[in-house]
């Protein structure tokens, strides 16, 4: 179990640093509005800022009481107050209702907003409709990379997704290249750049611009990641939206990885607490089980916990020394109360997740991956429905249905749509326009379906020049051509017999044998090749023929060892599935994958941002 | 190498002071120079005649360069800056009817006072007051002062007296240093301080008509004959003088030059130059000298010196006989840092170049290395001399950001203002000469064609500025808002593309604003996200110029539910939408819609008739709501209404029932007609409640594809392999199987092992 890796695989870059970074940043920002404040939190941001920077170490810096941005008058008496925020316009009026009530009041304080990452020039401009922009001083924590562990940085920005695949919004591009500009000023250029996206293209182009602007800095450094690839989420959408299956995959989609740690309820840790527990390679448990089936998870802590008990029963008969050797060798290293909980957590998941249903919801991913059936499995969609077991997994199966099927035939579009807004209420007319806005769910044989403006607006964005502009209706010139991409990358493996998943021979692992994550295999294809040669049909398919590109410099500098590492960016969130299959990969070929993310993502995350709730 | 000190003059024992030519002046004087007023600026900086006289003095400290002047009514005024002209009155002096004999202005602790001379008086002056003063040890007899010098450091003092005696002393006037009685009564036309860093004896140099004295703490002094009217210009090292015809430099020898060229010097380097000389004869006296240096141990010493001593020769034969020397001393040392050799090179190099008078600017190297390359490279730029000034960067290999680029663009923005050469010559010449050098922002040149009111030029020389983002602010100034959009969207900058929008939103009326927006994609989403939050109204105007009537539909359902408080008006705003849907022919939403609106409409009419809570409930989930309140017959009703399809309302009927514990109502539901969902839902949801009794009833009647899930639900396992084992069905039989517990089962795990076995042998 737990498959170590290859002797000769590359050792990780240390992103602590990246840590070191913020918090010195942070601080040296706190340190500008000197003596006693308190200080506003973005909800969103508690949880990046607590991997950052601890109370201890905020109070260290003059922060007397914390409070959450929330649309709630403040309560502070403090003499100076500091926002640290996302730079979105409903946090801008609250801020502005804060100072205006000060105002009124007669009361004059100091008031500092920090963005993070950066400010946006609309954020201002609503301060300044506000009145306040004068009494306000603004500032900027460019906090962009936050290493959830040691393979894994994520930019924590969900609203990634919605902004650009669904509204057109661009303004994260920027930041994205910003962060990679960091990533090559601390760990030198990147011999080998591939992408495959418009968005990818974009930042790729963005981040170029800036290093050519601050042209020698990264010259002459020797690259510690030897390559680079960036890929857009809508390139593959099939991945993120099956049911996950792998350990931490599964404890993400049950009880939802916040920001690296789980808030475990009372279910797992068998009291009547919640304890929250910090989900990372430092956890030895939890990182021999991360990658596993669940299937294999259960059978191999019991065993653990057996083996934990005879050692703890050969105590007896052991001198003072041996002892203490057992006591700081064996059990420190185990960290016995995570493995319970891990336990307590595979417990839960295995009631929820062996029942009939579950079993048979896989059976039906199974079959819409594979396309046959598709008329048994539009009906299990629909009588998931009628039965209201939940609004967000009826989305995903619909939407997993459309792109599998390059749309639904027009009957099953208008009857599963009807079917879902009597169970789960009118307002989702409007989810079902931004799914069909993102191509999602669309119908079959569009064209004449489109209206006038959207064929001319999808029809200006083909005409367009490349990369350069993009449009919040582009999706939907595209078809997803799911079946033909899956034939031609072989993504759904011929198995004689049972697929073993004991002893995984390949990435479909992940998905119970059935299928390679689309992603994933693009990606293990292209760093075969070392480009994109021999693979146009694909790209064709999957509607990037101008999206795709390869970037190679000299390799002269580059140790072998690091033309072993891998960066992979995924614009619009990666899952926790993908992550396993590459580390998969990764052990295959000696290879190391890092992974770099707008925010960690599943299927729940997808579908609720496309879905529009009543205020 | 005998008549090298041919020009040497002793001053006092240990000093000695030399005059050469810097070079002969060329220029094309029509006055003589005692008809005009004469400035000239220090390190070998420009000389200015002026023929209007205004009486007046320029200082230097350490914020930049001062004036005083005295105005007509025998007042003094100040400025401490002339880039901020900032004038400042100074105090009247007592009994001041006409101008001072002599006047001067003092710097001492950052503060500028005026020193002047009345009569036989001093004062001095500051901002506060004027107090008499006294030099220390002043000669008696002094009935007014000629002329005063202040040094080049403002830390020392010289005043000529009427008698024909100089005093030195500090500018503090508390001490005095020497004073020296010329005898010549006659008033100096000049009086200057010369002196250097280290200087051995300092001197002042006095200038009459045609003559030149150089006195110091001895009892002679050195004196030169002028042959024309001459001007002297204090220098940090020494005094430049120049006349009509010629411009030569006066200053006490440097200790190194000294060292060496003194007569029959043993020093080191003196030696090594010798050394080298007889090298260069093939001579061995080569070997005796360099053996001499070599056995005191001065070898790293002499080289030193030649080098140093190479910096302060002018003439570039002399230059470099000593760093041939260097050279030559530097071969018999194990490890001699190179540095000091190659950059005297090169200062040497560029000194020379300069030095041309050509150029004329002749720096002596300690003047060089107070100014730093920077400042000699601004004042060619200033004096437009951009060839010499790029050659110069190339040579001493500057960055290009600080050298070449700078000066280049320098150029540039000299160019653009050559008005009579067309647009398009002054463009290309630029983006010939400049390229794509680093460093070089075309926007910057841009902006100073703008400044010269061309803007076409701009427009032109913004196409090279590579950075999109670099080239908006200026087209926005040049109000081609339209232009700058297209270059914002290109720098990928979203920020920059909101600022030109607002821009535009102002400039425009709004038609064009939005027709502008419609053009581009990305401005338009930016532009309608921003929208979302703060101007509904607009967005709404968006959608509705561009006839996106889809969009225009999701506008007015959103405002359905965040807007409208009352039922009428969410009616009003759906019917709205459900128009707009129609009008962007998707008739599956305008349907849908008004079916929410009838639902609406019916919501609020069951609330009213049944009380509790319904609106904004789904049509399910409001059904649902019915039947649990025991309203069975609305129920129904609704579900006609609305044609929720059978198989939906058994799913709910059921689920409802079974909440409700309803047994009997349930069972009658079951049998109202055949299920159009099968029996194995209703086993489910009663073992769900956990009534096994009610559950077993519907066990029965599952159909058979079912039947073996169904008797294992309610736990019925010898019944369900009979079933399997019938069905031959060998999935069913490994399910049944798995449900086997140990000891009860065990007779039915047998059974179904040995229909296996038998199944096996067919």
């Amino acid at each position: 179990m737990a498959f170590p890796h290859r002797p000769d695989a590359p050792e990780l870059p240390d992103f602590s640093m990246l840590k070191r970074l913020a918090r010195d940043q942070l601080i040296y920002l706190l340190e500008q509005l000197p003596g006693k404040k308190d200080l506003f939190i973005e909800a969103d941001l508690m949880s990046p800022l607590d991997r950052i920077a601890n109370v201890s170490i905020l109070k260290q810096h003059e922060v007397d009481k914390l409070y959450k941005v929330e649309n709630k008058p403040a309560l502070s008496s403090n003499e100076q107050l500091c926002f640290l925020v996302r730079p979105r316009i409903k946090n801008m009026r609250y801020i502005a209702s804060l100072v205006n009530a000060d105002k009124l009041a007669g009361r004059t304080r100091k008031y500092k907003v920090i963005f993070s990452p950066q400010k946006f020039y609309a954020c201002e401009m609503v301060l300044e409709e506000e009145g306040i922009y004068g009494d306000v001083s603004c500032d900027e924590w460019a906090f962009s990379l936050l290493p959830l562990d040691v393979d894994l940085l994520s930019m924590e920005l969900p609203e990634f997704f919605r902004d650009y695949f669904l509204e057109g919004d661009q303004r994260w591009i920027n930041t994205v290249a910003q962060a990679l500009h960091l990533l090559s000023t601390l760990y030198g250029p990147f011999p080998n750049c591939y992408g495959i996206g418009r968005c990818a293209k974009m930042a790729y182009e963005l981040w170029r611009n800036l290093e050519e602007e601050e042209d020698g800095e990264t010259k002459g450094r020797r690259p510690e990641i030897g390559h680079i690839f960036l890929l857009d989420r809508d390139v593959d959408f099939v991945t993120a939206l099956c049911s996950q299956v792998v350990y931490e995959g599964l404890v993400d989609d049950t009880f939802r990885i916040k920001c690296g740690s789980v808030d475990f309820g009372p279910e797992v840790t068998s009291s009547d607490k919640s304890l929250k527990v910090l989900l990372n390679a430092e956890d030895k448990v939890f990182n021999e089980i991360r990658n596993e089936h669940f299937s294999n998870v259960f059978g191999f802590l019991s065993q653990k916990a057996r083996n934990l008990q005879a050692q703890y029963d050969r105590r007896r008969g052991m001198d003072i020394k041996q002892m203490k050797n057992f006591v700081s060798q064996e059990l420190k290293g185990l960290k016995q109360e995570h493995r319970l909980l891990n336990i307590g957590a595979c417990e839960s998941i295995m009631k929820k997740k062996t029942k009939q249903d579950f079993q048979e919801l896989i059976k039906t991913e199974h079959a819409l991956l594979e396309g046959f059936n598709i008329r048994e499995s539009t009906s299990y969609i629909e009588e998931h429905i009628d039965r209201q077991v939940s609004p967000i997994e009826s989305l995903r199966l619909m939407c997993l249905l459309s792109i599998t099927e390059n749309g639904l035939i027009p009957k099953d579009y208008r009857s599963l749509k009807t079917q879902y807004l009597q169970s789960y209420g009118p307002e989702h007319l409007l989810t079902f326009s931004n799914l069909r806005r993102a191509g999602l769910l669309t119908e079959q044989a569009p064209g004449d379906t489109l209206t006038a403006v959207e064929s001319k607006v999808s029809k200006l964005v083909t005409d367009k020049a490349a990369g350069k502009i993009t449009d919040a209706f582009s999706s939907l010139a595209k078809r997803s051509n799911f079946r033909a991409i899956s034939k031609k990358l072989n993504l759904i493996p011929r198995v004689d017999g049972e697929y073993d998943l004991k002893v995984p021979r390949d990435m479909a692992y992940v998905f119970g044998g059935a299928y390679v994550p689309l992603s994933c295999r693009i990606i293990e294809q292209v760093l075969e090749r070392r480009s994109w040669q021999g693979l146009d049909e694909v790209v064709r398919l999957l509607n990037c023929s101008d999206f795709a590109f390869t970037d190679m410099t000299k390799e002269d500098k580059a140790s072998s060892e690091s033309l072993r590492l891998i960066l992979v960016v995924f614009l619009g969130g990666c899952t926790f599935s993908e992550i396993s299959a590459l580390r998969f990969l990764g052990r295959e070929k000696g290879y190391r994958f890092i992974f770099l993310t707008t925010a960690v993502t599943n299927s729940a995350r997808l579908m609720e941002a496309m879905s529009e709730v009543k205020a | 190498m005998d008549c090298y000190t041919a020009n040497w003059n002793p001053l006092g024992d240990s000093a000695f002071y030399r005059k050469y030519e810097l070079y002969s002046m060329d220029w094309d004087l029509k006055e003589e120079l005692r008809d005009c007023l004469v400035a000239a600026a220090p390190y070998g900086g420009p000389i200015v005649l002026q023929n209007r006289v205004l009486d007046a003095r320029i200082f230097h400290t350490e914020f930049g360069s001062g004036v005083a002047i005295l105005t007509g009514a025998h007042r003094f005024t100040l400025s401490a800056n002339v880039g901020d002209l900032k004038l400042r009155r100074m105090p009247e002096v007592p009994g001041l009817q006409s101008a001072p004999s002599c006047w001067t202005v003092l710097c001492q602790d950052r503060v500028a006072h005026i020193l002047l001379a009345v009569g036989p008086d001093l004062y001095l002056l500051d901002h506060a007051a004027c107090s008499a003063v006294t030099p220390p040890g002043l000669a008696p007899g002094v009935s007014s002062f000629l002329q005063m010098a202040v040094s080049f450091t403002y830390r020392h003092l010289a005043l000529f007296t009427d008698t024909g005696y100089i005093w030195m002393g500090t500018a503090s006037l508390k001490e005095k240093l020497c004073e020296f009685n010329c005898n010549i009564r006659a008033p100096p036309k000049q009086m200057v301080w010369c002196s250097r860093p280290r200087s051995k004896e300092r001197a002042v140099v006095v200038a009459w008509e045609r003559r030149l004295m150089v006195v110091g703490d001895a009892p002679e002094s050195i004196q030169f004959v002028l042959d024309e009217d001459s001007y002297l210009v204090p220098e940090l090292d020494g005094v430049r003088i120049f006349s009509r015809s010629t411009h030569e430099f006066l200053h006490e020898v440097p200790a190194a030059s000294e060292e060496i060229f003194k007569i029959a010097s043993m020093a080191p380097g003196a030696l090594l130059l010798e050394a080298q000389k007889e090298y260069e004869k093939e001579s061995q006296k080569a070997d005796e000298y360099l053996r001499e240096i070599q056995e005191l141990g001065q070898l790293t010493q002499a080289v030193q010196q030649c080098i140093e001593a190479a910096g302060h020769e002018h003439q570039p034969d002399m230059q470099k006989s000593l760093l041939r020397a260097a050279s030559f001393g530097k071969c018999f040392l194990d490890r001699f840092p190179p540095d000091s050799f190659v950059h005297m090179c090169q200062d040497l190099r560029v000194l020379n170049a300069v030095r041309d008078y050509h150029i004329g600017i002749p720096l002596t190297y300690s003047q060089y290395k107070q100014l730093t390359i920077q400042v000699l490279l601004d004042r060619l730029v200033l004096r437009r001399l951009y060839p010499l000034a790029i050659q110069i960067c190339e040579y001493l290999r500057l960055p290009e950001v600080q050298g070449v680029s700078r000066i280049l663009a320098h150029w540039a923005c000299y160019k653009v203002q050559q008005k009579d050469v067309s647009d398009e010559d002054v463009a290309r010449a630029i983006n010939q000469k400049l390229g794509d050098t680093p460093g070089v922002s075309y926007s910057d040149i841009a902006a100073r064609a703008y400044g010269c009111g061309r803007t076409e030029l701009a427009i032109k020389l913004l196409e090279y500025e590579p950075r999109s983002g670099e080239q908006v602010p200026l087209l926005l100034k040049m109000k081609r808002s339209k232009l700058a959009l297209s270059k914002a969207i290109e720098s990928g900058d979203t920020d920059l593309v909101f600022t030109v929008l607002l821009h535009l939103k102002n400039e425009l009326n709004r038609g064009d604003f939005f027709m502008t927006l419609r053009n581009q994609p990305m401005a338009l989403s930016l532009y309608r996200q921003f929208c979302k939050h703060q101007e509904l109204e607009t967005l709404k105007d968006l959608y509705n110029q561009d006839d996106n009537h889809q969009e225009l539909g999701s506008f007015h359902i959103r405002a359905s539910y965040a807007a409208e408080e009352r039922i009428e008006g969410r009616v009003a705003a759906l019917q709205t939408a459900a128009d707009a849907f129609y009008k962007a022919k998707n008739e599956f939403a305008a349907k849908a819609t008004e079916d929410q609106m009838r639902l609406l409409r019916l919501q609020r009419r069951l609330e009213d008739e049944l009380g509790g809570q319904f609106l904004d409930l789904s049509l399910h989930d409001t059904v649902t709501t019915l039947i649990l309140g025991g309203h069975n017959k609305r129920a129904e009703q609704l579900a006609r209404d609305f044609r929720i399809p059978d198989k939906r309302l058994w799913w709910l009927k059921l689920t409802a029932l079974a909440d409700l514990e309803d047994w009997e109502e349930l069972e009658k539901f079951s049998k109202s007609k055949k299920s159009p969902i099968g029996y194995l839902p209703f086993v489910e949801i009663c073992m769900k409640q956990h009534n096994k009794y009610e559950a077993k009833k519907y066990a029965s009647r599952v159909g058979p594809e079912q039947k073996v899930k169904a008797l294992l639900l309610v736990g019925d396992v010898a019944q369900a392999a009979d079933v399997a084992i019938e069905h031959r069905n060998e999935a069913e039989l490994s399910l049944v199987l798995s449900h086997c517990t140990g000891a009860t089962d065990g007779a039915t795990a047998d059974k179904i092992q040995r229909a296996r076995a038998q199944a096996q042998k067919k």
